[in-house]
């Protein structure tokens, strides 16, 4: 039976990280290369933190699943880096970027994490700054910032559009000067295809050698998870196509509680589906919608082209609805509102499932040189996938699966219910509540790996113990067959000639489109309740006609894609558990039966105000639900409202 | 491996080599040009000229010796650097174009390269290891006077302008010497030369092939 | 978006493996959307030639919107195709005319060797990064982000240098397969910020020596590497690391 003990430290929320740092066990430094650390995934989180272990002195072994680190899906993030540094001396502070946060995830997060996450936020940009990562500099040379996502305050430091990769390429480099002086050794194209657990404690994983096929087994005295979201079980994403839940969810098989899996948020501004050959969905950063109108035609089926459409009869519905935030209500608000226009057919372009962004009034009234000085780049992106300029035609929009809040629950000391397993960034669902802000996942990921868990590692196996490794255990063995049948399970209809089959990415579409349908934006219970019907379905048929060809002994990546597809066929049916148990609306969670008078999210906090753990229970048999109640002790949960 | 041998035998030292003799040889060519000039003015000056040139004695015997070495580091590391060259890509493409960067100039440098130290050979030949009984003028008019020779000396003058074309701005740019403040003052400088070289050359060639009394 | 289709042929170098001979093979594809993206249309082939029980195409791709540098394949004899500044996953197409004969082949380098198909291992890239393609700072010793100035031409700089995904169309498009815009990138980026200040030279010679190792070919100033990378850096910045290299090889520690 598993137990959830957040292990927050007592005292005042400002000095608890202070208080766990001292209260913490140390590693003697000349101990401390006895200890054997895996690190599997090796973007923000991952490559962070295999880079400060190293530093420290610990020996790490990184895994990743492309053919370098520096590939991460990390480097996709545009918009940029919060932090608490005031530098605008415009009213920040450790405590308002900690509220804002707070409130943004919809206060479903922990006080303690999130406090400590503005408080380290100031570390990461001394840390990058002194790693070379370009970012914008004022005239004078210091730090230029931004307002983000409708903050109130310029926080946000960036790296033109290109703010994720830059950061990636810092710690990838702080990473590579450890590879090079022997700490960390790198395994580049490895897939975890499982955990090992030895008396109950984390202690290896298995994984698959993408280029070989070749099944290896790596011991170590504790692994972390640093392996992103999940938001590519919907098969369209703005997630890059090998993000994947395989090793959270190989973990969560193995006993690691999973935390709020319904928390997917749902990106507002991204360029929408074109065709059904479609693979991926392109977001376009969200500070378009600084100066961008959204608006759809006010009467349904109205064909005409946008500029054909006068003002009177145009429904510039979210400053209709929210005087007071207009275009920039956060994302779900956003999401939701254009997810509704459509459902009502008033949605725009070939598909009927869009609306536009219109940049005309801010063109008119700062001319075409300004706007492109501010979104030229985001424009050729859109005019490269679209071949229209936004410059003379609105931009077409519509929501995408972007990131997930929730992922493997973690302790104060980002350590799941396993004993020696560490989860890290997006993999974990520690900081972002019920919805995460713009420019706070590089900020998250950046914290866990830098400032959090090389202290609270040490103090795991300090306590631990630095015991001889082996891979010739007992456990290796087992793990390593069990995925070596489920290899042999996915090829099995090769060369049968058997009718009927599918490929992989045919049916991994078509549970992306019943999560979507059912489990997308808004969710209610008959939906869900279907969709928990469809999804064993499904998963069957998957397993009865999938088809995969090559062999498992070379480099198949159908048979990768296969495996992921597996998992997420398994995972959906948690996640949809998960929606369906949380009766209220809150962050991007909205339960069509959880709504005010006016249609608003409705949150329930005399019954909800905990986080959902799931625990796996055995082949066949319902997850079981557990609950961590959230206490707020220092903000006052509020219901959120942008009119 | 001492530091200077470790850097020579770099990829970068290689350029290195290869900007610094290119520059030598370049100016050996304008040298070269500049002296040849005299031809324009009649037998009496080009033979005052050379006259003075070989009075310089020990010194041209030096001079000829560096500019041997020049020659030979030149080509040897240019012959290096293709070979290296070919092995970075074992096999090869099936469909080979140009995005847009290359030059006639820089895609055929190595070949023009040793067109040019063919004609060097040639070059020599004619007017070097000869029998010095007969005044130079008189050699030089001779040997210019035939459309054959006017060919293949053409044809050297050609490759040298492609080599030159590409090699002088590329020097600059081996050497990291690349702003946009000169630039454009380098590649034009860089055609200028080049083409102020192969004007003088060229203008001897069709002289003494149209005129042949231009040297008695 | 008026869905237009067009039919493209298909050359595609297959090889089984690294040691294994490769061969062209020919596939037609009808009816291609012309919004349909480079690794979408290869996605199509695929999932014909699974439900047709043949091996499909290994291509490495991933974020699919021009910014991870997995993706890369030389159509008709330019890295990532014939459009400009632009990924391979980027490119759409209709860049293409219908009944076009398009020849894809693995980037081609032998710091490159193919692994499969159009997929190559470009780990060599990793290696020199390791050399000294970073900052040595520890995390934790790093003093205020505001601490240095940095004047805003030279972040700017930095940036351009910095915007490099790693992708190696450089070296596959030089005539030399040379690595020199790849290494001049990080060499300039980091040279050109204080941070990167302290450790230049030994920077310079290191990486330099590592990309030597690893087999690349020698600069000869073609521009090919500039002309097709997705991420328009300069040459100009191949003339920085030589000029930092010239700098180390005279006043610079020698390596140990």
């Amino acid at each position: 039976m598993m137990k959830l003990d957040a292990k927050i430290p007592d005292g005042p929320l400002a000095g608890k990280w202070d208080r766990c740092r001292f209260e913490s066990r140390l590693v003697s430094p000349a101990n401390k290369r006895k200890f054997q650390v895996l690190v599997v995934g090796t973007g923000l989180a991952g490559a962070s933190a295999a880079a400060t272990l190293a530093e420290l002195g610990y020996q790490v072994k990184a895994f990743c699943i492309q053919d370098s680190p520096r590939r991460a899906h990390s480097i996709a993030a545009q918009g940029g880096i919060n932090a608490a540094k005031n530098y605008q001396n415009d009213g920040d502070s450790v405590f308002r970027l900690f509220y804002d946060t707070i409130k943004g995830g919809d206060f479903r997060a922990r006080e303690a994490n999130v406090y400590r996450l503005a408080q380290v936020s100031n570390n990461i940009i001394d840390q990058c700054v002194a790693q070379g990562v370009p970012f914008a500099r004022e005239y004078g040379g210091t730090l230029a910032n931004r307002s983000f996502g409708g903050a109130q305050v310029s926080r946000t430091f960036y790296a033109r559009g290109q703010t994720g990769q830059q950061l990636l390429l810092g710690a990838y480099s702080a990473m590579m000067r450890q590879v090079a002086a022997g700490r960390v050794t790198l395994y580049p194209r490895r897939e975890m295809m499982d955990l090992v657990l030895i008396d109950g404690k984390a202690k290896g994983i298995v994984c698959r050698n993408l280029v070989s096929g070749h099944i290896e087994r790596y011991s170590g005295h504790a692994v972390v998870l640093a392996t992103g979201g999940y938001g590519n079980v919907y098969f369209l994403s703005t997630n890059a196509m090998a993000s994947n839940v395989t090793a959270a969810w190989r973990a969560y098989k193995r006993g690691a509680g999973f935390a709020n899996p319904a928390f997917v948020q749902i990106h507002p501004t991204c360029i929408p589906v074109h065709g059904d050959y479609q693979s991926k969905l392109t977001l376009m950063s969200e500070s378009l919608r600084n100066d961008g109108r959204v608006w759809v035609p006010g009467k349904t089926g109205d064909t005409r082209k946008p500029q054909d459409i006068p003002e009177a009869e145009r429904d510039y519905y979210l400053e209709r609805k929210y005087p007071s935030f207009g275009n920039l209500v956060p994302r779900d608000v956003a999401s939701r509102n254009a997810k509704e226009v459509c459902d009502q057919g008033r949605g725009v372009g070939d598909t009927g499932l869009a609306v536009y962004l219109d940049f005309r009034d801010a063109i008119q009234r700062d001319g075409i040189e300004v706007i492109l000085k501010k979104y030229g780049n985001l424009f050729q992106m859109y005019e490269r996938i679209t071949a229209q300029d936004p410059g003379s035609q609105p931009m077409m929009i519509y929501p995408a699966v972007h990131y997930a809040m929730g992922g493997l629950w973690v302790d104060y000391n980002l350590m799941g219910t396993i004993p020696g397993l560490f989860v890290l960034g997006e993999a974990n669902f520690s900081d972002h509540g019920a919805n995460r802000l713009g420019a706070s996942a590089l900020m998250q990921g950046l914290a866990d790996g830098y400032f959090i868990l090389p202290y609270t590692i040490g103090h795991y196996l300090a306590e631990a113990g630095a015991a001889a490794l082996s891979t010739d255990d007992a456990a290796f063995a087992g793990v390593e067959e069990e995925a070596g049948r489920r290899i042999a399970a996915l090829l099995k209809n090769r060369g049968t000639g058997k009718k009927g089959l599918e490929t992989v990415d045919a049916l991994h579409r078509r549970l992306g489109l019943l999560l979507w349908d059912h489990c997308g934006m808004a969710r209610n219970r008959e939906g869900l309740e279907k969709a928990l019907a469809l999804i064993p379905e499904l998963r069957q048929e998957f397993w009865d006609r999938v088809a995969v060809p090559g062999s498992g002994q070379e480099l198949n990546q159908s048979l990768e894609r296969a495996g992921r597809v597996a998992d997420f066929m398994e995972f959906a049916e948690i996640m949809v558990q998960d929606a369906l148990a949380r009766e209220e609306s809150c962050g991007c969670h909205l339960r069509d039966e959880s709504q005010t008078a006016e249609h608003e999210a409705l949150r329930d906090d005399a019954n909800f105000s905990h986080v959902a753990v799931w625990e796996y229970a055995g082949e066949g048999r319902p997850a079981v639900l557990h609950r961590e109640p959230l206490a707020f002790e220092n903000v006052t949960p509020s219901q959120r409202s942008y009119k | 491996m001492s530091w200077f041998t470790r850097t020579a035998s770099s990829s970068l030292g290689k350029k290195y080599i290869m900007a610094l003799t290119g520059l030598l040889l370049g100016g050996f060519l304008v040298v070269h040009a500049a002296g040849n000039t005299t031809i324009f003015f009649g037998r009496s000056v080009f033979l005052f000229y050379a006259s003075h040139l070989h009075a310089l004695g020990i010194a041209v015997a030096v001079a000829e010796v560096l500019l041997l070495a020049l020659f030979l580091t030149h080509a040897i590391t240019g012959l290096l650097l293709f070979v290296e060259n070919r092995r970075a890509r074992t096999s090869r493409y099936a469909v080979c174009s140009s995005a847009g960067g290359r030059t006639w100039g820089s895609a055929t440098m190595p070949y023009t390269g040793m067109i040019i130290l063919a004609f060097l050979f040639l070059h020599l030949v004619n007017f070097r290891f000869i029998d010095h009984g007969v005044t130079i003028a008189d050699i030089v008019a001779a040997v210019l006077a035939r459309p054959l020779y006017t060919v293949l000396y053409g044809a050297g003058l050609g490759a040298l302008t492609l080599h030159v074309s590409h090699g002088f701005w590329s020097l600059f740019q081996s050497a990291g010497i690349s702003h946009p403040k000169y630039d454009r003052f380098i590649r034009i400088s860089a055609w200028l030369v080049c083409g102020l070289i192969i004007t003088v050359f060229a203008a001897i060639l069709l002289l003494l092939l149209v005129n042949s009394n231009q040297l008695s | 978006m008026a869905a237009k289709t067009i039919t493209l042929n298909l050359k595609i170098w297959r090889q089984a493996g690294a040691g294994a001979s490769g061969r062209f093979e020919a596939y037609r594809l009808e009816r291609l959307d012309t919004d349909m993206s480079f690794p979408e249309m290869l996605d199509v082939l695929n999932e014909r030639l699974t439900l047709e029980g043949r091996e499909p195409v290994a291509f490495d791709h991933d974020c699919r919107e021009g910014i991870c540098g997995m993706c890369g394949a030389v159509v008709d004899g330019i890295a990532h195709g014939p459009a400009k500044e632009t990924t391979l996953c980027q490119l759409h197409l209709r860049h293409f005319q219908d009944g076009q004969t398009l020849t894809i082949e693995p980037f081609r380098a032998k710091a490159f060797p193919v692994v499969k198909d159009l997929v190559v291992d470009r780990s060599a890239l990793d290696r020199v990064i390791q050399a000294g393609g970073f900052i040595s700072v520890n995390t934790g010793s790093a003093p205020d982000a505001n601490g240095i100035p940095v004047p805003q031409h030279k972040a700017e700089q930095a940036m351009d240098a910095a915007a490099c995904i790693g992708c190696g169309a450089c070296i596959a498009s030089c005539p030399n397969a040379a690595a020199m815009l790849f290494v001049g990138a990080k060499i300039s980026q980091l040279a050109l910020l204080p941070q990167g200040e302290l450790e230049r030279e030994q920077r310079a010679l290191a990486m330099v020596q590592a990309m030597d190792r690893e087999g690349f070919g020698n600069c000869t100033n073609q521009r090919e590497c500039e002309a097709v990378c997705p991420k328009g850096i300069s040459i100009r910045n191949i003339a920085r690391l030589n000029r930092e290299f010239l700098r180390a090889a005279f006043i610079g520690e020698p390596l140990k």
